[in-house]
């Protein structure tokens, strides 16, 4: 992707991830809309055709697409795929990050999902989702616009937003379950409280959970922007600068 | 969220960046002739513990010796004989690279995903274990595992795979998190750069990925006979594990160390201006 585009993408993903935190404040399924923020930065980032979530889920053992975004995105989401099954599966399983181009002209490709998706890609990367428990889902990315494959910066850069989804899906997971908790005390200790009381009461401790937008990973993706927008020169004297600090910390931390 | 703190592993190779791979010190003497020149792999047992190598698979060329697979039995793993083929086409891939530059070593094929995903990390170390007690030489490790709860595991695995002189060569993650055993220190841990040639390969002196090896856009060998293309360090691994299977079946009983100070020195890194490593 050229460097003007990818520093446009990048602000839009800074907008976007304002966008999700002032999202994350308003009632309604919070983790939906988190995911969903995220797949249409995804898609914007990348210009690609679609950029999809699959969260796995048990009873039975599926990938689970919940959220999707992008002129071709929209077939993907409700469908639910068995774990071991075509590329999201391996994914998952393996926790590879993994890339395909090429993907229409081989007849082989598990074409069943695609195709019940409405669309059969030709190129497609996907990475794994992780939490401390180990992997929870997929991140797709389908067909770049500019490009018929994925680069190593591409790879990287998605396994970034895989690393931001996985935040928030604990984060919405957290607040989720706190405002369960709260609910049923609430619901024992006032059983005089009206419903309307005690989601009051629920919104009022639950708010302030989160503080996206001062979140690492925004700060790494300003941090990003930042340094793309520097010249070769001045990125090599950052490297020696950073070399020079590095020495300096290694010898007080030895003295230390 | 500490987690984003840790390095991109890719990075060093995305443009090989000189900054970082650049090397003034290095073992002189060695070269790449002395290495595995004339070398085919022949003798070199090498374990693929992945998807499941499919044996007819024409990129394969009948070089499939062994096919087992771990079975979760009430969560206890065993390893019994194989007869499916390739569940995803991923091992087939990882076989055809190793082969692409090794013709003639023997592949052992080690299926530990399956459809049970419950034990998976679990049929992992079991399906790492029978390797090493087979002794194979080389094994090629394109997948990870994130279990906190299987870190000592994995750990002494490794260790152990190492005393015995079993080569491990592990796919780094591109994802932000650490993940076993690619974060050992004496596994060849391994990620992508872009440049299309499988002879192509860098040695990076920052840890923890060590080596970079074409992963970017490979023609690959995939399920039911066929072919693609792919990207991801899944199938960067594989290259240094046909090296070393080359290097080894030439100079018979060299430990990992020596296997890797030998890579080390035969990589195409840059030469560094004066100061730098």
């Amino acid at each position: 992707m050229p460097e003007a585009e990818l520093d446009a993408a990048l602000a839009a993903l800074i907008a976007a991830a304002r966008r999700a935190a002032a999202a994350k404040q308003i009632q309604g399924d919070v983790e939906q809309r988190l995911l969903q923020s995220i797949v249409d930065a995804t898609t914007s980032l990348f210009d690609a055709e679609a950029s999809s979530i699959a969260l796995f889920e048990r009873d039975p053992d599926r990938l689970e697409y919940r959220v999707a975004a992008g002129a071709q995105g929209a077939g993907a989401i409700g469908l639910s795929v068995k774990p071991s099954q075509g590329i999201a599966g391996y994914v998952f399983s393996t926790g590879q990050a993994l890339a395909l181009s090429d993907v229409a002209h081989d007849p082989r490709f598990d074409r069943s999902v695609a195709e019940r998706t409405g669309y059969v890609p030709r190129s497609i990367a996907a990475v794994p989702l992780f939490d401390e428990q180990g992997t929870v889902g997929v991140l797709q990315v389908l067909d770049k616009r500019d490009s018929a494959s994925f680069s190593l910066r591409d790879m990287e850069l998605l396994g970034v937003f895989a690393a931001q989804a996985t935040a928030a899906i604990s984060a919405a997971r957290v607040q989720r379950d706190t405002g369960r908790l709260l609910h049923e005390v609430l619901g024992q200790i006032g059983p005089d409280l009206t419903a309307p009381q005690v989601e009051e009461l629920v919104a009022a401790a639950t708010r302030g959970l989160d503080a996206d937008s001062e979140s690492p990973f925004w700060q790494l993706v300003d941090s990003v922007s930042r340094l793309r927008a520097m010249s070769d020169r001045e990125l090599t004297l950052v490297g020696e600068i950073l070399d020079v600090v590095a020495k300096h910390a290694e010898r007080t931390t030895r003295r230390a | 969220m500490t987690d984003l703190d840790l390095p991109a592993w890719s990075e060093p190779f995305v443009d090989v960046d000189p900054l970082r791979l650049a090397r003034r010190m290095r073992i002189r003497g060695l070269n790449r002739a002395w290495a595995w020149g004339g070398s085919t792999g022949a003798g070199v047992r090498v374990g693929i513990i992945d998807s499941g190598l499919e044996s007819s698979h024409p990129a394969l060329r009948g070089r499939v010796t062994e096919k087992v697979a771990v079975e979760m039995v009430d969560g206890d793993p065993h390893v019994v004989p194989d007869e499916l083929g390739d569940l995803f086409g991923h091992a087939t891939a990882c076989g055809g690279i190793i082969l692409g530059l090794a013709p003639d070593v023997e592949l052992v094929s080690i299926r530990v995903l399956g459809a049970d995903l419950r034990g998976k990390g679990t049929a992992f170390a079991a399906g790492l274990e029978w390797a090493i007690e087979q002794r194979l030489d080389v094994v090629n490790l394109s997948l990870s595992s994130k279990s906190e709860a299987l870190f000592p595991v994995f750990h002494g695995l490794v260790d152990e795979a190492y005393f015995h002189n079993v080569v491990l060569v592990s796919a780094a993650n591109n994802v932000p998190a650490p993940s076993y055993p690619s974060l050992f220190s004496s596994v060849f841990s391994v990620a992508a750069h872009a440049q299309p040639d499988p002879l192509r390969f860098y040695y990076n002196p920052n840890p923890p990925v060590e080596f970079g090896a074409w992963g970017v856009d490979v023609p690959i060998a995939w399920k039911d006979g066929g072919n693609t293309v792919a990207t991801g360090n899944s199938f960067a691994a594989p290259h240094i594990a046909g090296l070393a299977a080359l290097i080894l079946a030439k100079h018979r009983g060299l430990t990992p160390f020596e296997l890797k100070a030998i890579l080390a020195a035969v990589a195409d890194n840059p030469r560094a201006s004066k100061g730098r490593r």
